[in-house]
């Protein structure tokens, strides 16, 4: 059985007279610890979707069931998701790190006792043991984010949304968060990630998918995609200027020099050792197949379809 | 729903008494308008709930007073801070319902009130060699009000959730309170007698007047009547505020600025 079961989502809002479709059929899957990385530009209907699972946004049409169950008929099923959803913004600030944990916990249905246990642990884990009694107010902005994970997860939730974990984080705390996300996962904990780092999207995340104007335009695992878009071209860097020769045996094996000093083609990779073989013996700096990186990826496929 | 009020209780605590100075300006405020009731309360003018001229039915009168303006605030004034600080949808993320939990917290803050008007009053009277009279009987019409006072709270609460900024609204509100606490519908005849007997918290002030200012006896009947309609506006303010969260969730805007 699925963590998550998003069935035909479906929401639109009414802007006066008219009515505007945020959200159309969008349907989306997450087995037990898998991170579903949900992409999108501004006002895609990324954070719509999320609240609609979260239950905090009721669709027009569509069915979600968090481990089968229906959050929008039983309310207990949110006991069974955690979520950020406005980054730090989801803490009480004149609380300490251990007391917000304490308070969610119970909040989410733990007992208080439980809950302390739990606030414990979280600390150890996310390295904010000797911040346990410092106000939340007075942290820096990614150990408030850290906090604010750890909220996420004081009950121990099947399903973890995560709505711009990273947003406005340095690279040593993004780093951070990324480990404890991989590490969430591998517990077997079921992630929904949006965000717009898309270098975080490749290393992190089992599936991908992107919605565009409402719509889920493409669903797939980041190699699957990165490969698709990729083309199998070459790029060669030389240490020396091409002479006149090779340049005109290179032109005519449908090689494009870039400069002097750089060519590249799109072609298989026997034609990178006939290639070679013009170059030969010219020093070389650099032989790359450059691929397609998922920021590209992306841009392709909402430009494609504007 | 005890670990809810508990867990609700200490956070209000900590929130509230996390700046000492803060806490401390605000008790500051409270001891001397107590104490300068004790000194002089002949000199002072009777509270808008005024339930006669005797020092315990002016200190009853305020407490309540005061109380019911801050009951009737509280809900929706909680709201708007937690939708500015983005905390209300993680609130609504919680197995227990919004209208659990956010009784729970309106009950925190004012037991927590409570305790502190409480613990300022007994040590004024210690201090003074006052006393003060509140007889057992007058929790019941008391509790009318209380009740009313909540149904009120979370029909504001309510348009808080659907409109988002009430403040001016809740300003205008305090002179329908007014109307409410002090209009004196025991003294009506006829229809308007039966038809102010169905507004929220009338009745039960009404009561407290005939008691601790004109030294009546207290009408068992008609304190429960009170009791019964302050539960009815209890009741329905609830189901207004379980309305209303419904409606933020299909309108898309429940939590948000």
């Amino acid at each position: 059985m699925s963590t998550l079961m998003a069935s035909h989502l479906h929401k639109t809002y009414r802007s006066g007279r008219q009515r505007i479709t945020a959200v159309n059929d969008v349907s989306l899957t997450l087995k037990s610890g898998e991170i579903l990385a949900f992409l999108g530009a501004n006002g895609a209907g990324k954070t719509t979707t999320v609240k609609m699972i979260a239950g905090l946004i009721r669709p027009d049409r569509g069915q979600v069931r968090i481990e089968g169950r229906d959050p929008y008929q039983d309310t207990s099923v949110l006991g069974w998701l955690g979520a950020v959803l406005e980054g730090n913004r989801n803490l009480y600030w004149r609380l300490t790190p251990i007391q917000n944990l304490e308070y969610f916990g119970v909040l989410r249905g733990l007992s208080q006792r439980v809950s302390r246990q739990r606030a414990e642990q979280l600390l150890d884990q996310f390295q904010l043991a000797h911040k346990r009694q410092t106000p939340v107010e007075k942290l820096s902005r990614g150990m408030q984010q850290k906090v604010a994970i750890a909220v996420a997860l004081i009950h121990h939730p099947p399903l973890l949304l995560l709505d711009e974990p990273t947003l406005g984080l340095d690279v040593e705390s993004t780093q951070q968060i990324k480990s404890r996300i991989r590490e969430i996962a591998n517990a077997g904990q079921s992630i929904l990630l949006t965000t717009h780092q898309l270098d975080m999207v490749e290393t992190l995340a089992d599936r991908v998918s992107i919605i565009h104007r409402g719509e889920i335009i493409v669903e797939s695992t980041p190699k699957q995609l990165i490969q698709q878009f990729s083309s199998a071209t070459y790029r060669i860097e030389l240490a020396e200027p091409l002479d006149t020769e090779r340049m005109i045996k290179l032109q005519s094996s449908q090689v494009t020099i870039i400069d002097t000093q750089t060519i590249s083609f799109a072609h298989t990779p026997e034609k990178l050792y006939q290639t070679l073989d013009i170059l030969r013996p010219l020093p070389l700096i650099l032989v790359k197949k450059e691929e397609a990186d998922l920021t590209q990826v992306f841009l392709k496929l909402v430009r494609d379809h504007d | 729903m005890i670990e809810l009020l508990k867990a609700e209780l200490k956070r209000t605590w900590i929130q509230s008494t996390r700046y000492p100075l803060e806490a401390l300006g605000r008790i500051f405020i409270t001891t001397c308008f107590f104490y300068a009731l004790f000194l002089g309360s002949k000199y002072i003018a009777e509270p808008p709930a005024s339930f006669g001229n005797r020092l315990d039915s002016i200190v009853i009168g305020y407490i309540l007073w005061t109380l019911v303006i801050f009951i009737v605030n509280d809900i929706a004034i909680t709201l708007q801070i937690e939708v500015q600080t983005g905390t209300l949808q993680q609130v609504l993320l919680s197995p227990y319902e919004p209208v659990k939990i956010f009784l729970a917290r309106a009950l925190a803050s004012l037991l927590l009130r409570l305790t502190t008007i409480i613990t300022i009053l007994l040590i004024i009277l210690v201090l003074t060699g006052s006393q003060l009279a509140f007889p057992i009987s007058l929790l019941l019409p008391l509790l009318s009000v209380i009740l009313g006072a909540y149904g009120l709270a979370f029909m504001m609460g309510s348009l808080a959730v659907l409109l988002k900024r009430i403040q001016q609204l809740l300003v205008i509100l305090q002179f329908g309170l007014l109307f409410l606490l002090a209009t004196p519908i025991e003294d009506w005849q006829g229809i308007p007698a039966l038809l102010g007997l169905w507004l929220p918290m009338t009745a039960g002030a009404g009561l407290l007047r005939q008691v601790m200012a004109q030294g009546m006896a207290l009408d068992g009947f008609r304190a429960g009547l009170a009791l019964l309609v302050g539960l009815l506006y209890f009741i329905v303010g609830l189901a207004c505020f379980r309305w209303a969260v419904n409606h933020g969730k299909q309108q898309g805007n429940l939590g948000t600025y």
